[in-house]
């Protein structure tokens, strides 16, 4: 049996018959959690080495993602007084 | 002959522009203190003309972004957390009075549970009553699709069909959706649902997921 109360945790009521919305409200938080990622990756066993491995490319990814999307905000940032300096 | 009509065209097309350049560039060499006049009239007037929602709002956005204060560069999730948006809607989760909620003369606790089993390679739906007995049980299979066709969502969607028309026809009109596995057949059987009409009252996922379960089987080797 779940350990969670049923149809009390991960559960979406339906508003003004919009069935579709409420799936797609249900499919984004559990993935949003990882909780389909980790059903996916549960499915065969994952020997100690590929653990390792997955581990420490997810810990690179973290890092690079970080210095990327800050790369990128600095370079797109718009709310300066002077937007384009240098350039008339 | 073609190069002539070529140059011909381009100075055609060319000619406008030109020309507004060099309008621009003589109310620029006007200068002085006439043209800072006719500047700020424009300014004035565009002020006082474009008064409407979206430009009031863009200087709303500007004063707030200037008086803000600085964005904190630290490491992503050290202060803040992300939160899905949908956790701000408090209508559309179930709280401690759900159970007892009437949907169509039923308690919500009391209402029939359809439980649709998804797989990779099959969709099983199945009606119960509120304690689990089942009453209707459909799978793609008994559709009539046989082999790889059983696990896409056409064959889910009939699937559901099917299913929604026989629990219609036996009285059952508002029922819970128990979800549990991730296939083709996920968002398939729940349109196939909506579209018999029947009134899916909430959606709920019990996939059953853990971070250490008992050894799986070993790995696929393709």
């Amino acid at each position: 049996m779940l350990r969670h109360a049923r149809f009390l945790a991960r559960t979406v009521l339906v508003k003004d018959g919009n069935v579709d919305a409420a799936a797609k409200v249900v499919n984004r938080l559990l993935s949003a959690d990882g909780i389909f990622d980790t059903w996916r990756r549960t499915r065969f066993y994952e020997k100690p080495y590929q653990m390792r491995r997955r581990i420490n490319y997810q810990k690179c990814k973290a890092v690079y993602d970080e210095d990327m999307s800050r790369k990128i905000q600095f370079v797109l940032r718009k709310n300066r007084k002077d937007p384009f300096p240098g350039c008339y | 002959m073609i190069p002539k009509l070529f140059s011909c065209s381009l100075a055609k097309v060319c000619a406008p522009s030109i020309l507004n350049l060099s309008i621009c560039r003589v109310g620029n060499s006007l200068g002085g203190a006439n043209c800072t006049h006719l500047c700020q009239v424009s300014a004035v007037f565009s002020r006082s003309l474009h008064f409407s929602s979206p430009r009031s709002k863009e200087k709303d956005r500007k004063y707030y972004v200037q008086t803000s204060l600085p964005r904190d560069e630290g490491t992503d999730g050290e202060k803040t957390t992300g939160i899905d948006r949908a956790h701000r809607r408090k209508d559309i989760f179930p709280d401690e009075n759900t159970p007892n909620l009437i949907f169509d003369g039923l308690k919500f606790k009391d209402l029939p549970i359809l439980n649709i089993r998804v797989s990779k390679n099959n969709t099983i739906l199945s009606l119960a009553d509120a304690k689990g007995a089942v009453k209707l049980l459909r799978s793609c299979g008994m559709e009539g699709f046989k082999n790889a066709r059983k696990g896409t969502n056409i064959a889910a969607q009939a699937a559901a069909i099917t299913i929604g028309k026989k629990s219609l026809d036996m009285g059952v009109t508002s029922v819970r959706i128990n979800v549990q596995g991730l296939g083709p057949g996920r968002l398939a059987s729940i349109k196939g649902l909506e579209m018999t009409g029947l009134n899916i009252v909430s959606i709920t996922d019990s996939t059953r997921c853990s971070e250490n379960p008992p050894r799986p089987r070993k790995q696929r080797k393709i």
